[in-house]
């Protein structure tokens, strides 16, 4: 089966210093994948890559079959990428209902979003993302007002809202308490299957919850890859992570 | 956590706009009834173009976060379209052979220049003193919108494209008036009705005007690409992430503001009975953003009503033998101070107020805390 997300051969340098140094990654349609490794092994810049946010100096990716190659961030996004960031990213001066109804991008042209009453048409959508986000009761909030465990899942809900083929997930349980991160293990376990998720996180019991297959980074290239056991099993992810106190501390 | 009884101050707020819009159109109509001077009612007049023209920053810096320290290009373009067609209806006793402008004959033009052409039609005038502007913004936020620059250098861009107009109005006597400006004009008349200045006809004119540009404005706010220039504003990256060709919206909220003050400047120069290159100047353009911050970016009508109170002082002022010489710099004091202490304006101001009465009435003892926290997200 041919994979739904390759990277091929993809190198970033930053001035010299290779962030990605020939990565080669395969996401197949459905799953939810795993990528951890070490500070700096050069996961975030893998998902701001895919995105658009900066441009790969060598190598290729597709998705669904599309090359995404120099496409501009708007346009990755319209073919069905959709991006949680790592500083949880949501518009503080809009309240929380205004910013998942900004999420909900079936229709992204200025003219098509002029004509009256199409903000209200999204009013359905929206109670229901809040209530999945549990923020039904800050519709009407500025997202400023907003804990950082709130806001995490604000974003997220505006992933779900935005209805992404590909969602990117850049450590969406930082900052939670132990039963909002098991929370956030329900939600995606449901997004499996209808959505390709790949998740960044540090959170091993998290990566665990989730996963079936792993993707370890380090040093700007794929290291290992596998299911959980195997890859605490494997001697090179626990060289890489020497240091830092063992994977499951990572 | 917020119960749901504090509620209906998030859910009333944009009909409360649209209350507070409808009342002051409201007056501004019933202005001449209670007025019987023609002077003071020109005066009125002139103040409530000036506060159109603020309510259009309005609607690029406070929705769309885009600072346009040349709003008044827009204003001077749809200023000096007014007066051109104007000046080609003027009597022949002011104009030369084959209706040419009088200043032209002094500058020995013999033929009128090819973009004055158009304009001997009064039909064509109004629409290219709306169309142009906003063409005109268009391009300018094409190239800085597709180039993705930011920030000051929007500001910058902006002040240079009408500094650079202006010289060129200046520079070029012969065809556009130079530092006179083009005067002398005809009065504008429509439907058979004739806009004398200091007539009513012309008063009403302008309110009618005013209040559907602030009309339009506002339906314009409450559409999704209004909820989408807003989220641009506080986050613009974020946007595109979802899909959103931001540069697009951009330009479509630059180029809308850009139409409004070019409706602007062809009332302006009906009431003032002129165009002049200062109608494009950077005291005008500048004084706009003071206007705007006073009253507050934020929201379409404090614009409006900032424009009318400090234009109105500034009026007072700087005819007033104390502060002949100081005058400007009353001005810059009140815009610092603003800025530093009420970072929203006036229309902030009043709107904080509401939120305490709101709060205070829903639940007795609940204090503020809201209200500090939404002028640290500013």
């Amino acid at each position: 089966m041919n994979p739904y997300l390759q990277l091929s051969n993809v190198t970033v340098s930053f001035n010299g210093f290779l962030a990605l140094n020939d990565l080669s990654l395969e996401v197949c349609k459905g799953e939810l994948r795993c990528l951890i490794g070490p500070n700096g092994a050069g996961k975030t810049t893998a998902l701001d890559l895919i995105c658009g946010k900066i441009k790969q100096t060598a190598g290729s990716i597709a998705f669904d079959g599309a090359v995404l190659d120099g496409l501009e961030e708007h346009r990755i996004a319209r073919a069905g990428i959709g991006r949680k960031f790592q500083v949880p990213s949501v518009f503080r001066d809009l309240t929380v209902g205004d910013n998942l109804r900004v999420a909900c991008a079936h229709h992204p042209g200025v003219f098509s979003n002029l004509r009256p009453g199409h903000r209200q048409a999204d009013d359905e959508a929206v109670e229901r993302l809040a209530e999945l986000v549990g923020l039904t009761d800050q519709l009407k909030k500025p997202a400023a007002f907003l804990s950082h465990g709130q806001t995490q899942w604000l974003e997220i809900g505006m992933l779900v809202a935005q209805n992404a083929a590909l969602i990117l997930m850049d450590e969406p349980t930082a900052g939670m308490t132990a039963q909002e991160t098991r929370k956030t293990a329900d939600l995606f376990l449901r997004l499996k299957g209808r959505h390709t998720l790949i998740v960044v996180e540090h959170d091993m019991g998290f990566v665990k919850a989730i996963g079936d297959v792993i993707s370890v980074m380090h040093l700007g290239r794929l290291l290992a890859e596998g299911p959980a056991s195997a890859i605490e099993a494997n001697p090179a992810v626990r060289k890489a992570y020497l240091g830092s106190g063992g994977i499951t501390n990572a | 956590m917020q119960s749901k009884s504090v509620d209906p101050f998030f859910r009333r707020r944009p009909s409360a706009e649209l209350v507070a819009i409808l009342v002051v159109c409201a007056v501004v109509i019933v202005v001449p009834v209670l007025l019987n001077n023609d002077y003071l009612l020109n005066k009125v007049a002139r103040y409530l173009v000036l506060g159109m023209l603020a309510m259009s920053l309005s609607l690029s810096w406070g929705y769309a976060g885009i600072l346009n320290l040349g709003q008044a290009m827009s204003f001077g373009l749809g200023s000096y379209a007014m007066a051109m067609t104007l000046k080609l209806k003027t009597v022949p006793v002011h104009t030369g052979p084959q209706g040419l402008p009088d200043f032209m004959v002094w500058n020995n033009v013999t033929q009128l220049p090819w973009f004055w052409w158009p304009f001997q039609s009064q039909a064509f005038a109004i629409v290219a003193g709306i169309a142009i502007p906003a063409a005109v913004a268009a391009a300018l936020g094409w190239f800085m919108f597709r180039g993705r620059v930011t920030g000051v250098y929007v500001a910058i861009i902006t002040l240079a494209a009408m500094v650079v107009l202006n010289l060129l109005i200046v520079d070029q006597q012969q065809y556009t008036g130079g530092f006179n400006g083009i005067t002398d004009l005809a009065q504008l008349e429509l439907f058979g009705i004739a806009f004398d200045a200091y007539g009513r006809s012309t008063y009403y004119l302008v309110a009618i005007c005013m209040t559907a540009a602030l009309l339009g404005a506002y339906a314009f706010t409450r559409t999704k690409a209004g909820l989408i220039i807003q989220a641009i504003r506080d986050h613009e990256s974020r946007v595109r992430y979802f899909g959103y060709d931001v540069g697009a919206y951009q330009i479509a909220a630059f180029a809308f503001s850009a139409a409004i003050a070019g409706l602007a400047g062809m009332l302006y120069t009906i009431v003032m009975e002129f165009a002049s290159p200062t109608f494009l100047g950077v005291q005008l353009s500048l004084s706009v953003v003071v206007w705007c911050a006073v009253g507050g970016r934020q929201s379409l009508l404090g614009a409006l009503l900032g424009a009318i109170l400090v234009a109105g002082v500034q009026g007072a002022l700087s005819e007033s033998a104390a502060f002949l010489e100081t005058w400007t710099l009353v001005m810059g004091a009140l815009f610092v101070l603003i800025v530093l202490f009420l970072p929203k304006g006036l229309a902030g101001l009043v709107s904080s107020l509401w939120a305490l009465i709101q709060q205070r009435s829903f639940r007795p003892l609940r204090g503020v805390q809201g209200i500090g926290q939404t002028e640290s997200g500013a």
